[in-house]
């Protein structure tokens, strides 16, 4: 029992050094689609570079903008953009329009 | 603008016969990205709504041509307008609330002012720690002649009440979901300047994506200001309050440490624009063949006018001056440029500095602040000059 016990929290520590898991990351990848989306290009969310406390905050005050979604999905959001577009990613890659002069 | 003077400001800034740059300093892909109507290939950081940044080799001429222009927008653009039916409400601290049309602000006196332009989040890419926002580097700015009536003139056209102290502005775009509509509101003082403007004309023409039929011209103070697609103006007695005035576009008055959180009653407006070089070309990374290299770049200063640009090829120890364009204008920016050559093969370590009418210096550390704005550090890129094969 108390090998178990202590199994389990090795699992436990090991989900946290390497982050969140697949489901909630594709959770969060859906949510960014439906919850983002309506509103804007995820240019502006993709080019970001944050870090997690500045993830959350821009959550909150997105959701007085409008931005809704379950807890567990705000909360696999979050876990998304993290993991994606954290602060200690490179900087996302310039990208330029194509010519629109007629 | 005259024929002449454009073409003495672009003889002055074209490139002395130069080697071509080795590589790019930066490969960019179009062609799978969005198209923006009229404008060149543009940095893009949003297609939806569009906020594009003007590349720095585009920033060869004293005027931002339209099609090179960098747009800022908060909230979608608003549909297309009928110039025809266009108007304006002027109500509010007024004695005759009316509304006026693009015709009544073609029957009053014209002018024109050539000023700059600057988002006020320009540069915000630069501040460590990372804020959240647009990442603008270098090209969220621009220079343009402006024309129109003056707004103190249009504000005639309803009698000003006694005690107005602020001018409300809102404009045609408004708000997705429950995203606050794009309101400002600016001082007496500053609305009743002689340059400030209702401008019907940028460059000549009318680009919507600009904010024509018209908009606000606010010469030297932040892009935030300059209200796109005006559609109300209210003189009235206290600041707006909505979230475009307070808690956005909003600095602390006193320096906050790296990274901490805004002390909201230590906020104050953003209104006039500090001292600020950028070079613009060549590109930070780029590489050269030993030769002589142009670099060149440009210098603005919100409310005053640009006295000198030096510029450091050896990291800030010395320095020498830049040659300018010979305009000094309060309001618009200065060009200047360097002809190059260095020593020898290395990697060089390129910096400007400029100082403006008042006395004010480019910093070498601007103010770090929660939003990211008014990033005016003196710039620096580094070049690699290579042996002739």
């Amino acid at each position: 029992m108390k090998g178990a016990v202590a199994a389990v929290l090795l699992a436990g520590a090991a989900a946290v050094a390497v982050g969140a898991d697949q489901a909630t990351l594709e959770l969060g990848k859906k949510t960014e689609q439906t919850s983002c989306v309506p509103c804007h290009s995820l240019r502006l969310v993709e080019s970001q570079r944050l870090s997690r406390a500045a993830w959350d905050k821009e959550l909150t005050k997105m959701a007085g903008w409008g931005f809704t979604a379950q807890p567990e999905a705000r909360a696999a959001l979050l876990e998304y953009l993290v993991a994606n577009f954290g602060d200690d990613k490179p900087a996302a890659p310039p990208e330029r329009s194509a010519d629109g002069r007629k | 603008m005259t024929p002449n003077r454009r073409d003495l400001i672009a003889a002055f800034f074209a490139a002395a016969a130069a080697p071509a740059p080795i590589a790019a300093p930066m490969s960019q892909q179009a062609g799978e990205s969005t198209a923006i109507a009229g404008k060149r290939p543009m940095i893009l950081h949003s297609d939806r709504p569009e906020d594009l940044e003007t590349p720095g080799e585009y920033y060869t001429s004293w005027v931002t041509p339209v099609d090179s222009f960098f747009v800022r927008q908060h909230i979608p653009r608003p549909s297309k307008i009928d110039p025809a039916s266009f108007k304006i409400t002027l109500n509010g601290m007024v004695s005759r609330p009316r509304e006026i049309t693009l015709d009544d602000l073609k029957k009053l006196p014209q002018y024109t002012v050539p000023a700059t332009l600057e988002c006020t989040g320009n540069g915000r890419g630069f501040y460590s720690p990372k804020v959240p926002g647009i990442q603008w580097k270098r090209g969220a700015v621009g220079n343009a002649e402006w024309q129109g009536p003056r707004l103190s003139d249009v504000l005639k056209l309803a009698g000003m009440n006694e005690g107005a102290k602020e001018i409300e502005f809102d404009g045609a775009d408004t708000g997705v979901a429950k995203t606050p509509d794009f309101v400002r509101s600016m001082p007496l003082t500053k609305a009743m300047h002689p340059a400030t403007l209702v401008a019907i004309k940028m460059n000549g023409d009318t680009p919507q994506i600009h904010g024509f039929p018209a908009r606000l011209i606010v010469p030297g103070w932040d892009g935030t200001s300059w209200v796109k697609w005006v559609t109300r103006i209210t003189p009235q007695e206290k600041q707006t309050a909505g979230f475009f005035m307070n808690p956005g576009y909003r600095i602390p008055s006193i320096p906050l440490p790296p990274g901490t959180p805004a002390r909201p009653a230590e906020l104050v407006v953003i209104e006039g624009m500090p001292v600020k070089s950028s070079i613009m070309i060549p590109g930070d990374g780029a590489k050269f063949a030993v030769g002589t290299i142009p670099v060149r770049g440009i210098a603005w200063a919100g409310e005053e006018a640009i006295e000198h640009v030096e510029v450091s090829f050896d990291g800030g120890a010395k320095w020498q001056p830049a040659e300018l364009s010979p305009q000094k204008l309060h309001f618009a920016w200065r060009l200047w440029r360097v002809d190059w050559k260095p020593a020898g093969p290395g990697y060089y370590n390129i910096l400007s500095r400029a100082t403006d009418s008042a006395g004010r210096v480019q910093p070498f550390v601007p103010s770090w602040n929660p939003s990211g704005y008014l990033w005016n550090g003196v710039d620096r890129i580094g070049v690699t000059v290579e042996a002739k094969a």
